[in-house]
Formats: C-alpha cells, structure tokens, sequence
C-alpha cells in the first residue's frame, strides 16, 4: 500500500506563526497584567536567560535522568512480568488482576508513598516514574506474547530452541510490536509521573523549575517550562517512537 | 530398516460442546528413505498426525517409535515444515536458517558455512540478507525448506508446504524436492491435498479415511525420476488414489 501524505509543513509553520502574533497582540492590548499574561517576547527571554546561565539545561538533564531510570526499570520489569503473566496461568489470574487494578491508580498518587519510603530524594521521583509506567508495559508485553502466532513457538521448539533461549530467541522478537506500544505508553506516563512528582517534592529538574516559577509569582517561567516540556515530549515521540515503530511494523512485515 | 513407527494412533480434541476424534488408530510403517505422501479429506487429521511424529502433541492412545524408540518430545530429528512457513519476520533469511544451528551452540562461522551451502542449494544466496516481508510465497517456502535441511535431520515432515503456491514455482519446486530427496536419503513425509504432488514425489502415497481418520489404503510409486505432473504414466496410479479418496472426502462434507 503506497500511503501518499501531503506535506503540510507550510501550513504548520503559518498555524505557530500565528498563535505567536496573535499571543503578542493580546498581550499588547492590556487586557491582563504583564505579570499575569507575559508576552511571548517575555517568555522567550526567559527561556534565554535559563539557557544562558544553565539552569535550564541542568533541570533537563535531571528529568531527563530520573526518567531514564525509571523507565528502564518500567521496561525490563515490565517485560519479565509480561512474559510470565502469558506464560504461566496461575501468575495471570493472580498477578495479572493486581496489575490491572494498580494500572488504575495515577502515577501522582504514589507520592505520599514513595516520600515515607525514600524521603525527598531521586529515589522517591524514581520510584513514582517507574511504577506509574511498569504496568503499561507489563499489559501490552502480555497481550503481546498471548497474540505470538503458534507455529512461530512450535518451530523454535521443534529447532531446539527451549527455556531462555525460547523466550530471548522468539518470545520477546515475536511480541515486539505490541512492546513497542508498552514502551511509547510507559514513556509518556514516565514522562507526566517525573515532572509530576518533582512539581510536588523535589528539588532540580523541569517540576522543579516549573514550581520555583509560581512560587515567585514569575509567570513567564511557569510558561516558558511548559513550552519546554511539551517540546521534549513531542520530540521524544516522533522522532524517537515514531521512527522505531515504523522500523519494527515494516520489518514485521505488518504494513 | 524402519526409520518410523505409528502404532494405533488415537487423538482426540474436546470441543465446547462435544469430543470430536480426529484420528481413530493410526498404523504406517516408513522405511529409512521413504518418500511417503499423505492425502486425506480435510480436517482429517493429517497436520494432527505430523505435530504427533514430530512430537509437538501428545496422541492419547499408540505411541510412535523411531529408530525403535518411542518419541516423548519434539526433537530436531524430526523437523516440521509448516505451510505458513513459520519463517520468523525479525530476522534476515540467512540467520531464519541458521535458527536452528544457533540454538544448538553452533559458532558463527560454522554456522555460517552450513548456511551457504543450503541457501546455495535453494538459489537463495542473493536473498541471505533480505527480511521476509521482501520475499514472494515461493521463497519463503524455499526458505522454509532450508532451515529444515540445516538441521540435518532424519526425518523431514512437510505440512502442504506447497498450497499457497502459483503452478509455476509449484512445478519447479516439486522438480527441486526430488532432487533434494535423492541427493540427501532424507526420510519424508509429506501431506499434501493434491493427488498430482504426490505421486510426482511419492514413493509410498497413503491415503486417510474421513474422521475418524484410519489409513484406507496404501500405494506404492515407482515410476521413474525425474517426474511431472503431466506424466501420463502417472495418470493410472492418480485415478487409482482419487477412487479411494473421493467417497472420504464426501462422507466428510455429509
Ligand atoms: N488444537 C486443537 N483443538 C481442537 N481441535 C483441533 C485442534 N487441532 C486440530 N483439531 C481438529 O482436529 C481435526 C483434524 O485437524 P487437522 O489435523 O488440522 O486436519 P487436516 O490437517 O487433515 O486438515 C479438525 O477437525 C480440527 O478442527
Ligand atoms: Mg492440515
């Protein structure tokens, strides 16, 4: 199938154009106080003054970090997990209901939790990170191996293949594609989890930055890390989830 | 020398509402060499009686002895050529065939001596670094068939390996087979639905009764190689077959 896109580059960069000046005009007029409704102008200094002294890439790279690592335990405990819940019956029933039910809860109410059991620390924004994405990654690793065509599993076995090697060699390659949402969606509740949790308990980082901005009542800060974050995110999709996916789908010969 | 044994072969399934008795005492003999065709009614039970031989299932009565011995599990001996290929779209045509040696621990460059010989065999070499999804039907058969002989095995089952397949590439395929029959003394069985195949490669074509499946009949085949389909002096032996095989295949529409 030959998917023929238009490119609407021109018609992006007109709609940003736009919001920009439109934002400058009514920050002109005078509806609200300057403190209260920067300009875009504003918030471009802003975003300079941070670049310029540092503090904004340093609060990136310490996101940026702690959402690594809690990501990456999300993922290899998320596929272990995953792996056994479709394996083994009596873990699905039993470990498979709880992972549903802890699915449900936001990762932001892990705070109170994660504050008695590792302080104001990297640990505790870690551990609301990791545990706000494990389970997304645990259910599509799950649906993922049930959803393993048979004969794939029968050959392997009928080639030798058992134990380990079974699940490296043809278990994890054969649900790849399902994984690969696990990890797009474990990213992006890493990603709310990480800011969330450093907005209410930490020191450093993006929610961090974007907190020490309202509480010096700087408005234009508060905008210009958002901006930030919605950049990072976007990136991160596209350019990073976009792309591997496209990869595993084609390879996978499911496009 | 008999390289197989099924002995009273018995596999029942248990559906929602009733048990349903696909094969109902298999009993065949295949000599080392044999180049055996299967050819039954569908849902008889063929592909039931492959995954048994190969191990993959469990019958619930009989067992099946090879080399003497009764098989307990799937084992490389006895490798299964499915007829989706089973092929594994993760990785390059050559390391699908080398699947198997990988597994065994083979190293690299073994591994990779092995492979070129049997991708040469199956003209594939061109295609070694290509992915699956790149390939038409009848190369992934061919690649299916390669990483079957990689294995070495004793005893190959083919599961209608060729019923996706065009005329064209089947014709040439079955030429390939019997070349690849005579240069390896590979024990086969091979289930196919097309009386023409099979005794263009049979040297033995048995032929199952409708469910519960028993052997009806068996047909020896030795008529000189290479053989066509259009063969005309095959045209005898393929009445003869489908005289057996047509009332099965109405009593399993009835
Ligand atoms: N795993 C299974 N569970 C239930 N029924 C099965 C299973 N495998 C095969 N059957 C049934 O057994 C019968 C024989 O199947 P099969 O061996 O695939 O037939 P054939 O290959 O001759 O067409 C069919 O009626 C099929 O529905
Ligand atoms: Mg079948």
């Amino acid at each position: 199938m030959i998917i023929i896109r238009k490119n609407f580059i021109p018609h992006k960069i007109a709609f940003y154009v736009g919001i920009i000046v439109v934002w400058q005009i009514v920050s002109m007029v005078g509806i609200w106080p300057d403190n209260i409704f920067p300009s875009p102008y504003e918030v471009a200094e802003d975003l300079a003054y941070g670049a310029a002294d540092g503090s904004l890439f340093y609060g990136i790279a310490t996101s940026m970090w702690r959402l690594s690592i809690g990501l990456a335990i999300a993922i290899s405990g998320g596929v272990v997990l995953g792996i056994f819940m479709a394996r083994v019956e009596v873990i699905n029933q039993t470990v498979g209901s709880l992972v549903l039910g802890m699915q449900s809860i936001p990762s932001i109410a892990w705070v109170p939790l994660a504050i008695l059991w590792f302080g104001l620390s990297d640990g505790g924004i870690i551990f609301v990170t990791a545990i706000g994405a494990i389970f997304a990654v645990t259910i599509n690793t799950y649906t993922g191996v049930k959803n393993i065509d048979p004969h794939y599993i029968e050959a392997a076995r009928n080639m030798g293949a058992k134990g380990s090697q079974l699940i490296i060699a043809v278990l994890i390659p054969a649900a790849f594609p399902y994984m690969i949402s696990g990890f797009k969606q474990g990213w992006a509740f890493a990603w709310r989890g990480v800011i969330g949790a450093e907005l209410l308990f930490s020191f450093l980082g993006l929610g961090f930055l974007l907190n020490a901005g309202r509480s010096l009542n700087d408005v234009s800060q508060v905008i210009s890390i958002m901006i930030v974050i919605m950049v990072i995110g976007l990136v991160i999709d596209t350019v990073v989830f976009k792309k591997l996916e496209n990869k595993v789908m084609s390879r996978w010969g499911l496009q | 020398m008999t390289k197989l044994e099924a002995k009273n072969i018995v596999k029942h399934f248990s559906h929602e509402s009733h048990k349903l008795t696909a094969l109902g005492g298999i009993n065949l003999k295949v000599e080392a060499g044999d180049f055996v065709c299967l050819v039954g009614p569908s849902g008889c039970g063929k592909s039931t009686f492959l995954r048994i031989i190969a191990g993959l299932e469990k019958p619930d009565e009989g067992q099946i002895l090879f080399d003497g011995h009764p098989v307990t599990e799937t084992s490389p001996e006895r490798i299964m050529v499915f007829q989706e290929g089973a092929l594994f779209p993760w990785l390059k045509v050559q390391d699908n065939v080398e699947f198997g040696l990988k597994m065994a621990g083979i190293p690299k460059e073994e591994r990779a001596k092995i492979s070129n010989r049997y991708l040469d065999m199956m003209q594939l070499t061109k295609f070694a670094n290509s992915y699956t999804y790149q390939l038409s039907t009848g190369m992934k058969q061919r690649v299916a068939i390669a990483r079957a002989l990689v294995m070495d095995p004793d005893v190959l089952l083919m599961d209608e390996p060729f019923a996706s397949l065009d005329a064209q590439t089947r014709d040439l395929l079955l030429v390939e087979m019997q070349l690849i029959w005579e240069k390896t003394k590979k024990t086969i069985l091979f289930v196919t639905h097309n009386v023409a195949e099979a005794t263009v490669l049979g040297t033995k074509i048995v032929v199952f009764s409708n469910r519960p499946a028993i052997i009806k009949k068996e047909f020896e085949n030795n008529f000189p190689r290479p053989r066509v389909t259009e063969d005309e002096s095959l045209l005898k032996l393929q009445q003869d077959i489908l005289a057996e095989l047509r009332p099965e295949v109405k009593k399993s529409r009835e």
